[in-house]
């Protein structure tokens, strides 16, 4: 289970449990909520619709391909097919149903659009029109996988939807029906996806240590690595229309110029990063990085990057904000101009917590009274009989490094030494 | 599951002190049986591959150490086994440096002792130092290995034809890799893939020819190619096929 949340001026927008809530910073305004369907309905769309199911499309856009292979094994194809349903089919009903929860709410650019991704039982792409209606549901799509990044082009026609095996999917935002286009693939988990602005190039990043540069159309043309990290890459902003800023378990941020697939800056992080957003403080020159840190007595990191020169860029400032990590388990986190509101658990239970960005502190004025408390009652966190809220183990992000050589290579030894010495006697 | 296999062969072994040392006393080059391992591989698991980071981390010295000044690795084959066409491969092109990339660990040992061996007894001539074999997930590393289209030619030569549908994901050409390999392949640079499995062959062909960089060689262009008589005589696994009289498949493709 987890929470989402993002500034999207001037809403703070939250998710968690089957709600989404857009409130308004500043005062005790609720603008709107969302709560999922008790059912989304995919026993349907699983059934008859297969096209709509990313697993299916992969199939159908490699169908020329697999076709004549399938065609060859007996009941390969087919089986297939059957399959997929079969597994809406478990999840529409009972238990599944109700451990679908919010896992990705998106604006799309023009904030028009709201894309809402489910994980748990149903897993799936919500569409919301979010303007002028008060959220209208246009469309609900099926996901073969929980979705890992979701991203918006820029003129907001087509979001993008990776997951834990390294598949990307396109979903048509005005084509509704159409299906969704396998555009690309990694080997790992992909954590984060960009779309650059000209909507040239996709970037994507993965739990392989990659950051890969793919051209736009034509996604079967990789453009560049951006290579360098030496762990997961958890997190990619774009800074300006040839650079980016990435955030990576080896404990460094960095910023390329991704065109090229040049490194200009690497800064060393206190502990490995799990999360990073780039808020704009001035266009194409300075940024404010914030880093969510893995296990470490800071929960966060600001830095201040500067570009000096056209692929000069520096950390000109840097504040650790403690956040009171280690007293409760920290999940998310997303900054306004002047404060940092973190999301976590306590007790199983979820938590919110307003700091200040000055001074790093808990935010004592400005947080209108009783803020935090109708914020957490609306997303249901105290409600009696809600599911315990257990933070995402991110552990798991890390590689795990088994040694499969030092013991072969240490008996190899022992026989040629063995040999030799009998040779020798 | 024979994973452990190897082991206990060992083990069997210790009983016969002649047979003890994996390097042949009369070819002096290493011996196969020490080295088996079982055929497959999960390529998408975490091993513990030292990998670079990036290409120019590469210390390819150390595995070619006659390379010269701006010389670079033109030749991949990507899953090498016991390295039999790797080591025709130098044979041929003695100006260019061929790599073999391999994931089991014994095998690819096997592939570097080999090649050591071949370097000691033709010490004199300088050969096959143009060859080398890595250990690693060519699935996985290949942009940490080579540059944006740095190779001129790269082997999929009997690849492991995972045939559960599941582990479709698993085989070496599939869409996704496909691009990767077009990225480390300059263009006009050639794909050689050969299999004994039909419908392995089949999907291979499909998935190249739908993709967008790749065209196939006309069988006459294929038969023209020097390389397309070794390919059927000189991998191991070919050997083995020959003798049970199997079918082979081969298709070249061409980057575009």
């Amino acid at each position: 289970m987890c929470t989402t949340i993002s500034f999207a001026e001037p809403e703070i927008v939250l998710g968690h449990g089957r709600r989404v809530l857009f409130v308004n910073p500043d005062d005790l305004q609720i603008f709107k909520e969302i709560e999922l369907p008790p059912d989304l309905g995919l026993k349907g769309l699983g059934s008859q619709s297969q096209e709509s199911c990313p697993a299916a499309a992969a199939a159908t856009s490699t169908s020329t391909a697999t076709a004549t292979c399938a065609g060859k094994e007996p009941g390969g194809k087919e089986q297939q097919l059957t399959k997929q349903p079969e597994e809406g089919g478990t999840t529409a009903s009972g238990s599944g149903v109700t451990s679908t929860s919010v896992q990705n709410v998106t604006y799309s650019p023009d904030g028009q659009l709201l894309a809402v991704t489910t994980s748990g039982g149903q897993k799936a792409l919500l569409l919301y029109r979010s303007r002028p209606e008060n959220a209208r549901l246009l469309s609900t799509r099926p996901l073969a996988r929980a979705a890992s990044a979701v991203r918006f082009c820029s003129d907001s026609s087509s979001v993008l939807v990776t997951d834990k095996t390294g598949d990307c999917y396109q979903y048509d935002c005005v084509e509704l029906e159409a299906p969704p286009r396998l555009l690309l693939g990694h080997l790992s988990v992909v954590y984060d996806i960009l779309w650059s602005e000209d909507q040239q190039h996709i970037i994507t990043c993965d739990r392989d240590d990659k950051i890969r540069v793919t051209n736009y159309p034509a996604t079967f043309d990789i453009h560049s690595y951006c290579l360098g990290h030496r762990e997961f890459v958890s997190g990619l902003a774009l800074l300006t229309d040839k650079h980016i800023a990435s955030a990576s378990g080896d404990k460094t941020l960095r910023v390329w110029n991704y065109i090229q697939g040049k490194e200009l800056l690497q800064h060393e992080l206190p502990a490995p990063a799990v999360r990073l957003l780039v808020r704009q403080l001035e266009p194409e020159k300075i940024f404010q990085a914030a880093v969510l840190f893995y296990e470490h007595v800071d929960a966060l990191g600001l830095y201040r990057l500067e570009r000096s020169s056209d692929d000069i860029w520096s950390v000109t400032a840097t504040q650790l904000v403690c956040a009171e990590a280690g007293s409760w388990s920290i999940s998310n986190f997303t900054l306004t101009s002047d404060r940092i509101y973190v999301t976590g658990a306590e007790n199983e239970r979820l938590s919110l917590r307003v700091y200040d960005i000055a001074t790093g502190q808990p935010a004592t004025s400005g947080v209108p009274e009783g803020w935090v408390k109708m914020v957490l009652d609306g997303l249901g966190a105290n409600e009696e009989g809600a599911p315990p809220f257990i933070p995402e183990d991110l552990s798991v992000w890390f590689k795990k490094r088994f040694d499969n050589v030092s013991d072969y290579l240490e008996r190899k030894k022992r026989r040629i030494e063995e040999q030799q010495q009998q040779k020798c006697g | 599951m024979v994973a452990t296999g190897g082991q206990a062969q060992d083990q069997s072994h210790n009983q016969e002190p002649g047979v003890l040392c994996p390097t042949s006393a009369v070819t002096g080059l290493p011996q196969k049986r020490y080295y088996r391992q079982r055929a497959h591989s999960n390529p998408i698991a975490d091993h513990s591959f030292d990998y670079p980071a990036r290409p120019e981390d590469v210390d390819w010295r150390s595995m070619y150490p006659s390379i010269q000044q701006g010389q670079q690795v033109s030749f991949a084959d990507i899953g090498c086994g016991y390295g039999g066409f790797l080591i025709t491969l130098g044979e041929m092109f003695p100006e260019k440096l061929s790599i073999g990339m391999e994931i089991r660990v014994k095998v690819s040992d096997y592939v570097v002792d080999r090649i050591a061996a071949l370097r000691r007894k033709g010490a004199d001539t300088g050969a096959y130092q143009n060859v080398a074999c890595l250990r690693t997930n060519a699935m996985k590393y290949l942009p940490n290995y080579f540059a944006k289209g740095q190779l001129e030619k790269m082997f999929f030569l009997y690849p492991d034809p995972h045939f559960k549908r599941a582990k479709h994901k698993w085989r070496i050409i599939n869409q996704a890799l496909l691009s990767e390999y077009a990225y480390v392949l300059r263009k006009g640079g050639l794909v050689y893939t050969m299999t004994d499995v039909e419908d392995l062959h089949k999907w291979i062909v499909a998935h190249m020819e739908e993709h967008p960089l790749y065209e196939r060689l006309t069988e006459e262009e294929a038969n023209a190619d020097p390389i397309t008589p070794k390919l059927y005589q000189s991998s191991e696994e070919g050997a083995k096929v020959v003798r049970n009289k199997g079918d082979h498949f081969l298709a070249i493709f061409r980057r575009l």
